[in-house]
């Protein structure tokens, strides 16, 4: 006991730099969000008042909340399986010992490069009704009004932007991992007769667990704050069909832009449900992975 | 070594799992059914009536005759707001410049949101004014767009502000209430300075309760674009485009028959553009309020007038341009891009598109190019905004410059400096000749280059000609209220439906509910 409590100022002194940091740029904020959420303030953040923490279930229950966040799953369920599924695909196709592998390993991990303002606005150009090659090969509904432009697609046209962006992400992390399976994991399995698909769905996707996890978790967790992706190519729109809740926080067409208050509720129960739904993935997942010896 | 017994057990893949998971977890939460309200209700007692009625048939002292586009109401008991006294405002000492630039240049600090070539012609003509004394030196800073300035002044404390910001003109009521600036009213009357020169309209676009809290600076309005080209190849006569809705429907209407073009006119539904600050226009065209209390000029709005009479027969009009013929619907057209590149369409093209005369500078330089096929220089006209009567005018866009107080003496003195060099007629001469913005200074159409380029190209003059013919109407001053800019999304909101085909006047009548309901949250928090 006595010796713990001699430790403690170099404890304290070891750890004061990281506390710093995180007070001044994770705790402040957080808690002064959470604050925030239960206020009512003027456009520039000041003169506010409670509003009582029933704030946050009204936000919660309100319709723009409601739409925001089934947007937000949506377009989680449609970017993450697809994500991961190319991801491991590419990685298993670029694992080979080949002449001018690398080349297509560069190429497959190039858009980890790419910042989301740059991907946005590529996928802008190409899915552009007017001028954009895709549009004029799918026509339709691609043509008039554009796949960004309709309702019953745009989601679908922005994930198909963001799965491209995250692909060199994915093919980074899961080509990573294949390289850590053993390899006489592979030579057993073919001893005991296992064909390419056996050895792909009994060896090599098990022992990816770990690293599927982890990617399905940081895809997820991009997913539910993607901003950049609808406030480039939709600004939310059309209809309020790409209105994501982070594009309910901060996007210029939002309708509680300038009302503080509001914002951080939305903001704070984003995090929320990021936190309940990573614990869930990393419960429910974690059983099932294998981890190794 | 062989494949240990449980991994062979198991069936379910970790992929699935997440999908699983993430699957479960979305419905958990899309369950906790919704309450229906909207979010700016959110903590506050429910309401215990709901207006259902169209607003415009409630005032008291308003009759509406069907069929008739309303009166504007007569301000019979409106409440009033009382003229500001310009001393309960932050001064402006000019002679303090003097006084501290015996010491070196007073620096100003500029935001602004030109972007592009608006940008490089901002920064030229800052560079000129700070090469040509010395007692302010300018510094430019680019924040990204209007958006993003307004985000930014917002969220700053004094030391963290500007000593200038360039604001558009749907901040005016925002700015004021921030309570955070010098009105350039009170340097104006600190030097006397003489405004005679400055365009009236553009001067009482910012003015309010009696006082002029900044200065116009770019000030651009919706124009016609259209392609020559196309009205030649259908029969039409390039040099008379149309100056009415059902002149307009039937131009396309014969552009698309003849198989000159794909398409008559491209509609956007844009908050600053087709969806929102147009409707404010074609409103005051017709000579209607867009908020009451005379546009939240003589008192604070309280509720929107777009989904009167006039606003439905507007829309209607617009409407059946898109599904009757003669024109197409691009979308939101985030950018301001989508309805130009729709001209350029090379397999569906449109033939006419409304956007602001600040683009024709860059899209002028942007054809010149000859990235376009088919589309020469020669053959972009423009025009007068169209609308339901043909009724000339517009009301001022663009934006303005607010002078941050509580800085220094000597920065707001050096930033009105800096200000009247920027209006002055030599330098709105400039300004109007590279971008295509109209010059707030009347004097500046006199002066080359400003002058050369309105003789050899009048379709630089349209947007000016426009403001000159606005009427001397109480409705040709634009609305100003606090969330004016988030009232203009509902407002697209209701265009983009009715544009895809929606009943205009319960998309108009919902898109109102919403909007009243952001004016009140809006007062009731500042």
């Amino acid at each position: 006991m006595s010796r713990r409590w001699r430790d403690l100022p170099f404890a304290v002194a070891f750890l004061a730099p990281s506390l710093l940091i995180l007070s001044a740029f994770v705790l402040y904020p957080l808690g002064r969000a959470v604050w925030l959420g239960h206020q009512r303030c003027d456009a520039t953040g000041a003169n506010c008042r409670s509003n009582g923490w029933d704030q946050y279930v009204d936000v919660f229950r309100s319709e723009e909340f409601q739409q925001a966040l089934g947007v937000t799953v949506r377009f989680a369920l449609l970017t993450v399986p697809v994500g991961l599924a190319l991801g491991i695909a590419l990685a298993v196709l670029a694992d080979k010992h080949l002449r001018g592998i690398g080349f297509f390993r560069t190429v497959f991990s190039s858009t980890v490069a790419t910042s989301v303002a740059v991907a946005s606005l590529m996928w802008f150009f190409l899915l552009n009704p007017s001028v954009g090659v895709l549009a004029d090969w799918i026509g339709g509904v691609a043509k008039n009004p554009g796949l960004l432009r309709d309702e019953d697609t745009a989601l679908w046209a922005v994930a198909v932007s963001s799965i491209w962006a995250n692909l060199g992400f994915t093919f980074i992390v899961v080509t990573a991992g294949l390289q850590s399976i053993p390899a006489e994991l592979y030579e057993s399995a073919r001893v005991d007769g296992a064909g390419g698909w056996t050895r792909f769905s009994n060896v090599t996707l098990p022992m990816l667990g770990p690293t599927l996890l982890f990617a399905g978790v940081v895809l997820t967790s991009r997913a539910f704050q993607a901003y950049g992706e609808f406030d480039l190519l939709t600004g939310g729109g059309p209809n309020g069909s790409t209105t994501s809740l982070t594009y309910l926080v901060y996007g210029n067409n939002s309708i509680i832009k300038n009302n503080v208050g509001l914002q951080a509720a939305v903001a704070v129960l984003l995090f929320v449900v990021l936190i309940l739904l990573s614990a869930l993935q990393i419960r429910g997942v974690e059983r099932r992975v294998h981890y190794g010896n | 070594m062989s494949v240990p017994p449980h991994m062979q057990r198991r069936r379910r893949r970790p992929v699935v799992a997440v999908v699983a998971v993430v699957a479960a977890a979305g419905c958990v939460l899309l369950a906790a059914c919704g309450s229906g309200r909207s979010i700016l209700e959110a903590g506050n007692e429910p309401r215990p009536t709901t207006p259902t009625t169209t607003p415009a048939t409630t005032v008291p002292g308003q009759t509406t005759v069907p069929g008739q586009t309303t009166v504007p109401a007569p301000t019979t008991a409106p409440p009033t707001t009382l003229p500001r006294p310009i001393d309960s405002l932050p001064p402006c000492d000019m002679a303090a410049l003097d006084t501290a630039a015996a010491d070196g240049p007073v620096e100003v600090l500029f935001w602004h949101g030109m972007a592009n070539e608006l940008g490089r012609e901002l920064e030229r003509i800052v560079g000129e004014f700070n090469a040509s004394q010395d007692r302010v030196e300018v510094r430019l800073e680019f924040q990204g767009g209007y958006e993003q300035t307004i985000d930014k002044y917002l969220q700053s404390d004094t030391d963290n502000r500007p000593d200038l910001v360039q604001m558009p003109e749907y901040t005016v009521q925002l700015m004021v209430d921030t309570q955070s600036n010098v009105p350039v009213q009170a340097c104006m009357e600190d030097i006397g300075y003489d405004a005679a020169d400055i365009l009236p309209s553009a001067l009482r676009a910012y003015a309010t309760e009696g006082i002029q809290w900044a200065m116009p600076f770019n000030l651009s309005n919706p124009v016609l674009y259209y392609n020559k080209q196309v009205f030649r190849d259908a029969g039409l006569d390039p040099e008379a485009p149309p100056r009415t809705l059902d002149e307009l429907a039937e131009a396309g209407r014969t552009i698309q028959s003849s198989g000159a073009a794909a398409y008559g006119i491209a509609l956007d539904s844009a908050p600053d553009g087709g969806g929102g600050w147009f409707l404010e226009q074609w409103l005051a065209k017709e000579g209607e309020f867009y908020s009451d209390n005379d546009n939240g000029r003589a008192a604070p709005s309280t509720r929107v007038l777009f989904d009167g009479p006039t606003g439905v027969s507007l829309l209607t009009a617009l409407r059946d341009v898109v599904v009757n013929g003669g024109g197409v619907y691009v979308g939101e057209n985030p950018g301001g891009t989508d309805t130009f590149l729709k001209l350029a369409d090379a397999s569906a093209p449109a033939s006419m598109t409304i956007a602001t005369s600040a683009a024709l500078g860059a899209v002028l330089q942007f054809v010149e190019g000859g990235i376009i096929p088919g589309i020469g220089v020669d053959d972009i006209g423009i025009a007068p905004m169209p609308s339901p009567t043909g009724a000339p005018g517009t009301l001022v866009g663009g934006a303005s410059l607010w002078i941050t107080a509580g800085r220094g003496d000597a920065e707001a003195a050096a930033a009105f400096e800096f200000v009247q060099y920027l209006v002055s007629a030599e330098v709105q001469s400039q300004w109007a000749a590279a971008t295509g913005y109209v010059p707030v200074n009347t004097a500046a159409p006199g002066l080359e280059p400003l002058l050369g380029v309105y003789a050899t190209d009048p379709r630089f003059r349209v947007a000016y000609d426009q403001v000159a013919e606005t009427p001397d109407l109480p409705t040709s001053d634009g609305p100003v209220l606090g969330p004016l800019r988030e009232v203009r999304v509902t407002a697209a909101g209701a265009m983009a439906q009715i544009l895809n085909g929606a009943d205009p006047a319960t998309a108009l009548a919902d898109a109102a509910s919403l909007a009243n309901a952001l004016i009140a949250d809006y007062n009731a928090r500042r």
